[in-house]
């Protein structure tokens, strides 16, 4: 046989192997770089026991996939389930999984350490005391049950809607809840963005009509990272792999960040500007691409608005393209590389050679902001903008190697009993009438709401999230918490204990990713996924053909999942079905008797998920059972360029045109297998649906923006009060130095360590290990100013409203004149509280009027438990909660709350001790006021007597008349 | 479209899926090798029995053993293919010079050569795939297949042969502009020559005789045992080191003069791959000849001067082999 002879007859078993959905070359092989255990052996795999050595143990096990819950990346996890013991031994990889590909970092496999915390809870739990006081009682599932549905149901009837609400930190799901609520008609959904990401979010939403960015870093000539997004940030796995791989490809890396992170040490161009002007620096980039002719001019005239800007703005209705050129030149003539490197301490050079290095970039530009400077500025939102401002140059938007936005990278099946109604109330607590555009609810400010609205919600459920931890004020929230008259019953649904569930009356134990059913897609390249959680447990005992009805069978105690809950929650609340609820709820095989989890997923993967059914159907297996072999799927890859696609001509029905290209049809919306979603655009005045914008005479889907092109200049901020930041601009920051007394310094609070999670890993030891304290990071030159000798002296950091106590850490990674913390240590319990006790300090609280005080009275360190590595803790520091002593600063305009503090930074005092806490909450409403000062409300601003654009994005809608501004409000602030 | 040698001779794209077919074979068994080796034309694949005797007994299959001057894994030979993975991009794996590993690395190379649509970086690929023929395998690939179809009847005999054609295939394919076959490669050039014990002591001698590229021999545990059974000596289970020196204090004119008949059986396999492998082979043909010459001289003098003879070889296993 000759050697291409033999090269055919192996591609061509290669092509049967794999065409059956088997393994041709097996995993355990060198020559793909990387070592997975074949899937088809996946249900009995052998490996030497690790804790036999020297010993050679076979153990067998059965490899269960599921997705990670400990970020929002969903990677794949792969279960190792001993087949002897039905317990999990470990947690690696899957490489099924199209986002993360069979990698993980150091959180995914700490997966363990979670399920089999010595301290984890286990039961549900009643407080038996005041709420605070740290006295718990088991109590039945069914007691607790009856007791939140009893109340959410007297909510519903006598039409106090608004008094349910649902606070979520990591949702790790896509939209199951949201549906929830909305089936319930409750306009609660709270979720934990604005102090997380509607910085970024809001200036893409401006721009894009959608809210995230989806950087195709694999395949770009230039990556720009604001923040230390590679190593630590926001779908941190997934898009280190690929910016990596870009890199390899040749890719040059531009990362900004104050701080030397792990991902400045990776760039080429490391910049360490002065926080809050990096829209500066952008807008220097943008003014030498416009001057220089870099930039895409064919792209710009095309999906731009600027008819709309030179008319609306410059009163010049019959503009041509080469005018706005002129105008657009001369808007950012301004900024040049001398103002930008004024702004932001970076070389005027420097700045050159990154603009020069971005215009090599073509459409191959990858852009990411997601935290960082966006979460830490005044005007944050407009470092997304101004950083979108680049790629919209370029033209390179969904482009290979360019940014998509998130929309067109993820897939949201579309769930069986789907919810058609809306909340027909207003919840104007999380969507007060001065924050009418931010992005999403004003959660952060809930105390000082609540009590200047002098509301009172009769169920608050914390879902996997922890405010008074995470939020700044957390004495506010305390306050807030132990108050009965403000909150009726607070029910924590937490795998782990939280400073917040201390202060809960029920505290209900959910389960972590190997213990929960949950469906996830993200954007994380230019493709469609949709990854499955599973309790292993459950999947493993089905493989192995036993019945499972309930997940509580198989897991730890009586920890259940969320979905099971939630059903049989709505079913409680709704017994009888009189309260038009409980339908969305029931099964659709079996009318009148409750849909199961197996019915809820089984449904999706054959009605909704296009290519799946095939695929389970080539191996044999239903759509369920494929997903719960192989834990995810994709559904498409290179989505490419949506704006562009025409729209076909079944789509085109009495179609009107408007002046501004708008494409609009009376054709109804072909069906879709894709859950409904995204922004609302208004139908024309006879009642036709948007389908498309005319370019160059042909009708395209474009952009899901008001005028369905991308909008440099948005229409919503002029109309809604802020016309001065209609199109990317800079806004100096509130630590801006102009804004600094001299002996004021900038802190940065918000960057993440990358092994760990915000408030859920403290029970993870090997995290633990790695990372357990945040000491303060500053310069040699400022510490030698403020006398500070050494690292590890204790030094006194003074806030707005109080002070905190730690460690400086010297050192030349941070910027001259900035000091900074991670957020991530500091976790803690009340004295009196028995909780956690790996990773957490103990505490004791003292409150004199609005006085507080955190003392610490105990560290972390060994303890017995039935885990004997717990007594090998040789860690007693486990960090400082810095976020108690932040006052709330929420943007006027995205509503994001902008972290970056400005402190004074001292030697510590006489009597000061580690991790001490002090802290003014009426300072804190002073402060709250002072920001308020700012916004421009929607009864004085709105152009349409609307609370908020019906067109942005909402999680939970509710019906068109609730948006009306009530009457009583028109004289609102 | 992939760059093409300049001669214009008609370009043969190389077998990218036989290769980590036949890489993959040279990874410890598993039941997917099954479809692996049928594909190949093989019976089947080797039983593990058969794979261990083979690879973790006689032959390893690591570029280090082969060209390095210690004659083990690791080294600096280790270390520079490990820099040549990084050179191009890669993350060393673990065991960076494994014969899997590297012929795995040649695939993915050849494949990203066939996926390149910018001409230049398809031809910076593919000369750093020749540079790894050149430089990382066909030092030692060649001479290690052979003695591996000495050993063996079984399954990895066919394997070896199809193996020697592909690579000798690939060799042939490259141009005046993919690699100068002329340049010793680094390993070789690196390599310093077998030590002559009557001047540098009998403990480098052993070593350089069992590192291929400084005495151009690859001996084997089965070359040891032939000896002693040829000769009735006694062989003591241990690394080829520990049984070589207890063979030559036994009978070192005897164990020597069997050493110089393997290493002039080598020589001359050398010397009969000069045609295509150029100076690689002209390098380890002379390599094996001076280890002739010096085996032959040290025998002589061993058998004038009896046991305790002047060149120490001799007195080599005895006293804990200083």
């Amino acid at each position: 046989m000759s050697i291409d002879d033999l090269e055919r007859r192996v591609s061509a078993a290669k092509e049967d192997v794999e065409g059956r959905g088997e393994t041709f070359y097996p995993g355990a092989s060198r020559i793909h770089l990387a070592a997975f255990p074949p899937k088809e052996r996946w249900n009995d795999w052998v490996e030497l026991d690790s804790r036999s050595w020297p010993e050679r143990v076979e153990k067998r096990y059965m490899l269960v996939p599921t997705t990670c819950f400990n970020c929002e990346s969903a990677c794949g996890l792969l279960a190792y389930v001993d087949r002897d013991s039905l317990q999990v031994r470990k947690f690696e990889g899957n490489p099924e999984h199209p986002g993360s590909r069979g990698r993980n970092c150091a959180k995914g496999p700490a997966t363990l350490n979670q399920i089999t915390d010595p301290d984890r809870i286990l039961y549900p739990l009643k407080r038996a005391g005041a709420r605070g006081e740290g006295k718990w009682e088991r109590v039945s599932w069914d007691e607790a049950l009856d007791d939140i549905a009893g109340r959410i149901r007297s909510c519903l009837e006598e039409d106090r809607h608004d008094e349910v609400m649902y606070h979520v930190g990591r949702p790790g799901e896509d939209g199951f809840t949201t549906r929830m609520l909305a089936a319930w008609g409750v306009d609660g959904h709270n979720s934990h963005t604005n102090v997380c990401s509607s910085g970024a979010r809001a200036g893409y939403h401006w721009w894009m009509g959608m809210d995230r960015p989806s950087p195709d870093h694999a395949n770009a000539q230039v990556i720009v990272l604001v923040s230390s997004h590679l190593e630590t940030g926001h779908y941190f796995n997934p898009h280190a792999q690929r910016i990596i791989e870009g890199k390899k490809n040749g890719a040059k890396l531009i990362v900004l960040d104050t701080r030397l992170s792990n991902t400045s040490t990776h760039a080429d161009f490391w910049l360490s500007p002065y926080p809050g002007s990096e829209p500066a620096i952008f807008l220097a980039v943008a003014n030498w691409l416009i001057r220089e002719k870099k930039y895409d001019r064919s792209f710009v005239r095309r999906w731009w608005n600027w008819q709309e800007y030179m008319e609306e703005v410059h009163g010049e209705r019959d503009a041509s393209f080469e005018r706005f050129e002129d105008v657009l030149r001369e808007t950012y003539a301004q900024y040049t590389f001398d103002f930008a490197s004024s702004e932001s301490g970076v070389e005027e050079g420097t700045l050159r050679s990154v603009a020069e290095t971005i215009a090599t970039a073509g459409t191959r530009l990858a852009t990411h902001n997601w935290r960082s400077a966006g979460a830490g500025n005044l005007g944050g939102w407009q470092v997304a903008r101004t950083l979108t401002l680049l790629n919209a140059l370029l033209g390179a938007l969904a482009t290979e190697g360019g940014t998509f936005p998130n929309s067109w990278n993820k897939f949201s099946p579309r769930p069986p009993r789907l919810p058609h109604q809306h909340p027909r109330r207003w919840n104007s607590v999380l969507w007060p009438d001065a924050y009418p555009l931010g992005l999403m609810e004003m959660s952060f400010l809930m105390p000082h709401l609540m009590r200047e609205q002098d509301a009172y919600v009769d169920v608050y459920f914390t879902r996997v999230y922890n405010p008074v931890w995470t939020n700044p004020d957390g004495f506010s929230w305390i306050e807030m918490l132990t108050d009965e008259r403000r909150i009726g019953q607070h029910v924590a649904l937490t795998p782990t204990w939280n400073e917040s569930a201390y202060f809960a009356d029920y505290v209900l134990p959910m389960g972590h990713s190997s213990e929960r059913h949950d469906l996830t897609t993200y954007e994380q390249y230019d493709g469609q996924w949709i990854g499955f959680r599973q309790p292993v447990l459950r999947a493993a005992r089905q493989r192995l053909g036993e019945e499972v009805h309930d997940t509580r069978e198989v897991n730890p105690g009586e920890v259940w999942e969320e979905n099971e809950f939630w059903i049989e929650l709505t079913w409680r609340i709704d017994p009888d079905g009189s309260l038009g609820i409980r339908r969305f709820f029931e099964s659709v095989e079996r009318p009148g008797e409750k849909m199961t989890v197996d019915e809820y997923y089984g449904w999706i993967f054959e009605n909704s998920v296009p290519g799946l059914p095939e695929a389970a159907a080539a191996e044999g297996l239903t759509p369920l059972e494929y997903m719960r072999r192989y834990g995810a799927f994709e559904v498409a890859r290179k989505v490419g360029k949506v704006y562009e696609k025409p729209v076909d001509d079944t789509e085109l029905e009495d179609v009107r045109v408007d002046e501004a290209g708008r494409v609009y049809t009376r054709a109804p919306v072909p069906p879709s297998p894709r859950a409904p979603g995204g922004t609302k655009i208004e139908p024309d005045a006879e009642g036709r649906r948007r389908v498309g914008v005319r370019v160059d005479g042909e009708i395209v889907r474009g952009w899901p923006t008001p005028s369905g092109k991308l909008e440099f200049w948005s229409r919503t901020l002029h109309e809604w009060g802020w016309p001065e930041l209609a199109i990317p601009t800079y806004v100096r920051s509130h630590v801006h130095r102009q804004n600094l007394d001299a002996d004021q310094m900038p802190l940065i609070s918000t960057f993440r360590v990358p092994i760990q999670i915000h408030t859920r890993s403290a029970n993870a030891k090997w995290l633990d290990e790695i990372a357990h304290t945040n000491p303060l990071w500053i310069h040699p030159s400022d510490a030698e100013r403020l006398g500070i000798e050494a690292t590890g002296e204790l030094v006194r950091v003074e806030t707005e409203i109080g002070h905190y106590v730690l460690k400086a850490w010297i050192t030349e990674g941070i910027r001259p004149g900035v000091v900074a913390c991670s957020h991530h240590m500091g976790r803690w319990k009340p004295e009196g509280q028995e909780g956690q006790r790996l990773g957490m300090m103990t505490v004791a609280l003292d409150q004199d009027g609005s006085r507080w005080g955190l003392s610490r009275t105990k560290g972390g360190g060994p303890f017995p438990s039935e885990d004997p590595d717990t007594l090998r803790v040789w860690w007693t520091d486990v960090g400082v909660h810095q976020n108690l002593t932040f006052a709330v600063h929420p943007d006027p305009v995205s509503g994001m709350h902008c972290w970056h503090q400005a402190v004074r930074v001292r030697k510590a005092e006489p009597g000061d001790r580690y991790g001490d806490v002090a802290v003014d909450s009426e300072k804190s409403r002073e402060i709250y006021g002072k920001w308020l000062e700012m916004t421009r409300s929607a009864s004085r601003n709105s152009p349409d007597g609307t609370r908020r654009p019906y067109w942005m994005l909402r999680p939970v809608r509710p019906e068109r008349s609730a948006y009306d501004l009530p009457e009583t409000e028109e004289a609102g602030v | 479209m992939p760059a093409r040698p300049e001669s214009g001779a008609r370009y043969r794209a190389p077998p990218v899926e036989a290769i980590r077919g036949l890489a993959v074979l040279a990874e410890p068994p598993t039941p997917e090798h099954r479809a692996v080796a049928r594909s190949l034309g093989l019976d089947g694949p080797p039983s593990p029995a058969h794979y261990s005797d083979l690879f973790l007994f006689q032959l390893y299959p690591y570029a280090s053993v082969h060209l390095g001057a210690e004659g083990m894994m690791g080294g600096q030979a280790a270390a520079r293919v490990a820099g040549f993975w990084r050179a191009l991009g890669y993350e060393p794996p673990p065991e960076p010079d494994h014969l899997a590993a590297l012929l795995g690395l040649y695939a993915a190379l050849c494949a990203r050569e066939a996926g390149e649509s910018v001409n230049a970086e398809a031809r910076l690929l593919r000369r750093s795939r020749f540079v790894l023929l050149h430089e990382h395998l066909a030092p030692w690939i060649f001479p290690f297949l052979e003695r591996l179809r000495e050993l063996t009847d079984g399954p990895f005999h066919p394997w070896s042969r199809i193996l020697e054609s592909v690579l000798r295939r690939e060799l042939e394919e490259g141009g005046e502009d993919d690699v100068d076959l002329e340049v010793l490669p680094a390993h070789l050039r690196e390599a310093p020559p077998l030590a002559d014990p009557r001047r540098e002591g009998a403990t480098d001698f052993l070593d350089g005789l069992l590192a291929p590229v400084r005495s151009g021999v690859l001996l084997l545990r089965a070359d040891l045992a032939r000896i002693a059974q040829d000769r009735e000596l006694g062989l003591r289970a241990g690394e080829r080191r520990y049984a070589l020196e207890h063979l030559l204090s036994q009978d070192a004119p005897g164990v020597l003069q069997a050493l110089a008949e393997e290493a002039r059986r080598q020589a001359l396999r050398h010397r009969r791959r000069c045609g295509w492998l150029g100076v690689t082979a002209r390098f380890l043909g002379s390599r094996a000849h001076a280890t002739v010459t010096l085996l032959g001289e040290l025998a002589d003098e061993e058998s004038r001067d009896g046991a305790e003879g002047r060149t120490g070889v001799g007195a080599s296993g005895k006293g804990g082999g200083s």
